[in-house]
């Protein structure tokens, strides 16, 4: 199969995924007790106001042709609007967080994946030694930590005694630059704001560090065994053999060849750390999709949560179809 | 280049940026903190309607230094800046920081105060209100208001029928202008609460020009008529307020208010103590509070809340239509172990519906069944037909977030009061919130723990949606009295304030003895701040006021 016909493929086959999953978030919903009207203003509003507020989101109708009703509005590309606090428009309000969750999210796997890689590597070549063994301890302490107490251990040192970076937000009220890909970082740049980008950068430091810090364990020990069982193949027996030094047998061979199985798990990983950075944006106050996401599931919010899963799924199997295009370069040997 | 030669390049590169970074380090604080050093100079003279700052030098006209800017933090969120669609505590504080209604409170009182009115009438027995507009009003744009604008912000809320659009629904029959500065408003019926109605912000002015007519405009920052203007608004994470140079009254001695949103207490107290917000405001956690007053350079400044917690019984559920049940619960309640232990101080028992502080309070449970009363429950339980051998069961069911971490805590002190007569067995139980709201409404929980904000400022608002048949359908309709029904109403028509003192007073008996709900505590409201914050005045309003606030940088 050529890459194109693969790709395609694969774009189709995007289609019953987020189908079954919309499908499966539908019915969940609506089945736990308890609906957005309720959760808003349950508690003083008169039986007739939500009646008619129930009507008004069409929750009065039956369930099959909610669903109906909102795989139509979906297929024209139209999210709709919150049921809850002001009825913004789904997109709009994915739009206010997602660019926040993005960048930490990218912030935190380069920090897990530089670090990982380095005490996988180091791990990896002194196997057996005492360097080995104290990056294999490294990486069981760092995945165990929690993040919310290793976070408050950060604010505490770097925030509040040294006072060098700040203890929550995404950049200095004021600083904001114009948004175009709302990722701070990116948009500083492009404004050419180096006082927003500094900012940006102090304020994404700790977050990510400790988003980074506890995942890279993961990447100590797949580096390790991986580099560990490619140092071991016959290619590298010769490379020695032939005399090339330590460094390009490690570099240029060894490594290249040890990066495929990990570059699966990056793609994985990073699918999961869009959805699971809900604790580190919690401590950090990071204004993203995690706590989003849980807050609007609380308040059954349910074209909100919809919304943000059919994105999210999008968002994934770009990411996985993104990986799978970068093996065919990283191993030439791979075909679709 | 060689690889080499990159390296070293990226390094640099590295260095080069860690070195502008703390090189910028003071310009990157600047922004928050520039105020720090950015100084205007207001004389300090004693005028009407805002309390002087707290300094002695109010008469003797001294020129003072304010401080530009202060940061605020919150964890609460603002959820629509549309006025005809907000309806939730923090959002109406921003609200009555750039806005004002025909009536406001007093700072640091529960008295109202004429707002954007000079004067006002009541005519036709308490049917009719008269309002008479400032003359000088202006919003935030420059624009003039006047009566036909107010008249056009009420109606927009009738018409977009918006969460709050029963504060006018409920109550108002028509508008009409009178004259430019004159508004008349027919009610359908007496309210004798009608100007604490007057004063929440879905009665605020807003410039018609920047407000669709019957749409909801969220995330609008036009803004109203009060001592402030929205510059800046990034949802969920900052708000910017700047002095509204057309705003009547006396202009703040703060330049620019920035709030900060935070998702978690803990981080929003870590940033009060990184000094990056100079006031930590709603909501601390207990802890924090307590180890907060032990820094030197922080005030903790406390003042009584309006919000109280409290047990619902559905009295249609076996056993708990038997008031001698209910009563034995209510005696054997340990309101101060749950002060203590759980809120470390930070809440008072309570004994009534109406909170203390408010007129007609009176503490009838702790008349009626004292406090943590074991001889008492165990006595009315036996009456009842329970022993240590058959014990009374009771399910109780809490929410374990919207009240925050502290409910499971709140329902383990309950069971265990409960259960130290040793006749009664408690099964706790929780749900999320909006599963928990929705069984509540349909009459399925037992025993509830709930909590209750105000929307105005009234004993009826304590009573009325509890107690009065009609209103408390948002329980699973509990409990049902007539003769309280018929309190409840004489003393919502009744204008005659000791009149009405005293029918309260006879409601708030009739609760004790029935007890279909129990009260267990009123909150304390706590600010955080750098010591040289001053201004800052808590009341049961529960609202800061932004524009009383100021920082002395020096004199």
């Amino acid at each position: 199969m050529s890459l194109r016909a693969y790709v395609i493929t694969r774009i189709f086959l995007t289609i019953p995924m987020i189908l079954i999953l919309l499908t499966l978030v539908f019915l969940v919903m609506r089945v736990l007790p308890g609906n957005p009207v309720i959760a808003m203003v349950g508690m003083k509003a008169s039986p007739k106001y939500i009646k008619q507020l129930e009507h008004q989101l069409g929750l009065d109708k039956p369930l099959w042709l909610q669903y109906v009703d909102y795989l139509v509005d979906l297929m024209r590309g139209d999210f709709g609007r919150s049921m809850i606090w002001g009825k913004r428009i789904v997109i709009q309000e994915i739009m206010d967080h997602f660019p926040a969750t993005l960048e930490l999210t990218i912030g935190g796997f380069l920090v897990s994946v530089l670090l990982g890689l380095l005490t996988g590597m180091i791990a990896g070549i002194r196997s057996g030694g005492k360097l080995d063994a104290s990056m294999r301890i490294y990486s069981i302490v760092v995945y165990s930590l929690f993040i919310p107490l290793l976070g408050m251990m950060l604010q505490l040192v770097f925030g509040v005694w040294l006072r060098a970076l700040p203890v929550g937000g995404r950049i200095d009220p004021g600083l904001e630059p114009p948004t175009v890909t709302g990722l701070y970082i990116v948009d500083s740049i492009l404004a050419m704001r180096l006082d927003s980008l500094l900012s940006a950068l102090a304020h994404l430091a700790l977050p990510s560090f400790t988003l980074g810090l506890v995942l890279s364990g993961i990447y100590t020990r797949l580096v390790r065994s991986s580099l560990m069982e490619v140092l071991g193949q016959d290619f590298i027996r010769a490379c020695r053999a032939r005399g090339l030094s330590g460094r390009i047998i490690l570099f240029r061979h060894a490594l290249k060849n040890a990066l495929i199985p990990i570059l699966t798990m990056m793609g994985l990983q990073f699918a999961l750390l869009l959805a699971g950075a809900v604790l580190t944006e919690t401590t950090f106050s990071w204004p993203g999709m995690g706590t989003f996401l849980v807050e609007r599931i609380t308040y059954r919010d349910f074209t909100t949560i919809q919304g943000s899963i059919v994105f999210y799924a999008l968002f994934v199997a770009l990411i996985s179809l993104v990986v799978d295009i970068v093996y065919a370069y990283v191993d030439p040997r791979i075909r679709y | 280049m060689t690889g080499k030669e990159w390296g070293i390049v990226v390094v640099l590169l590295i260095i080069g940026l860690i070195i502008g970074y703390f090189a910028a380090a003071p310009s990157r604080t600047a922004t928050i903190t520039t105020t720090k050093t950015a100084v205007s100079t207001v004389t300090v003279t004693k005028t009407a309607g805002v309390p002087p700052p707290v300094t002695t030098t109010t008469q003797t006209t001294v020129a003072k230094k304010y401080a530009d800017t202060i940061t605020i933090g919150v964890t609460d969120k603002v959820s629509d800046l549309d006025p005809a669609n907000a309806y939730d505590f923090y959002t109406w504080e921003v609200f009555n920081n750039i806005g004002e209604g025909p009536f406001k409170y007093k700072p640091g009182t529960t008295e109202l105060t004429n707002g954007i009115i000079e004067d006002y009438k009541v005519e036709n027995g308490g049917k009719v209100y008269i309002l008479k507009l400032r003359k000088n009003l202006k919003f935030a744009d420059g624009t003039p208001c006047t009566a036909k604008d107010l008249k056009w912000a009420i109606d927009r809320v009738a018409r977009i029928k918006g969460d709050p659009a029963w504060f006018v629904l409920d109550f108002v029959n028509k508008t009409e202008v009178v004259d430019d500065y004159t508004l008349k408003i027919t009610l359908k019926h007496p309210v004798a609460f009608y100007p604490a109605v007057l004063a929440v912000p879905t009665y605020f002015p807003i410039p018609p020009n920047k407000y669709p007519a019957d749409k909801i405009s969220s995330d609008n920052t036009a803004g109203s008529i009060g001592p402030y203007k929205i510059t800046k608004w990034v949802r969920d994470q900052v708000l910017i307020l700047e002095t509204n140079p057309y705003y009547y009254g006396e202009k703040p001695k703060t330049h620019r208010i920035i709030i900060k949103f935070y998702k978690d207490a803990t981080t929003m107290r870590l940033a009060l103590e990184s000094g990056e917000i100079d006031v930590a405001w709603r909501t601390l956690n207990p802890t924090d509070i307590s180890d907060l007053k032990k820094n030197p350079n922080l005030q903790v400044v406390e003042g009584k809340g309006s919000f109280i917690r409290y047990i619902v019984f559905n009295t249609k559920i076996k056993p708990f239509d038997n008031k001698k049940v209910r009563q034995a619960l209510a005696a054997a309640l340990d309101r101060n172990a749950i002060a203590q232990r759980v809120f470390l101080g930070t809440v008072d028992p309570l004994y009534s519906l109406v909170p203390m502080g408010m007129w007609s309070h009176e503490d009838v449970f702790k008349e009626k069944y004292g406090e943590a009363n074991l001889e008492l429950a165990k006595k009315l339980l036996k009456e009842a037909g329970y022993s240590e051998n058959n014990k009374l069961k009771v399910e109780l069911w809490y929410t374990p977030s919207h009240y925050g971490d502290t409910e499971a805590d709140v329902a383990a002190l309950i069971k265990e009061a409960w259960e130290k007569t040793g006749m009664v067995e408690v099964t706790v139980k929780s749900a999320e919130w909006s599963t928990y709201l929705e069984l509540t409404r349909k009459g399925q929980l037992p025993v509830t723990l709930y909590g209750w904000y105000p929307d105005y400022i009234d004993p009826d608002d304590y009573l009325y949606p509890f107690l009065h048949t009609s209103s408390n359908r948002w329980l699973g309709e509990p409990y049902s009295n007539p003769q309280l029904d018929k309190l409840l109403e004489e003393a919502q028509v009744a204008l005659d304030h000791n009149k009405r003192a005293q029918l309260y007073k006879q409601v708030q008996q009739i609760l004790a003895d029935d007890s279909p709900i129990v009260p267990i505590f009123q909150g304390k409201l706590y600010v955080v701040a750098n010591k040289n914050v001053h201004g800052i005045v808590l009341d049961p309003i529960m609202l800061l006021r932004y524009f009383l606030l100021y920082k002395e940088v020096g004199g």
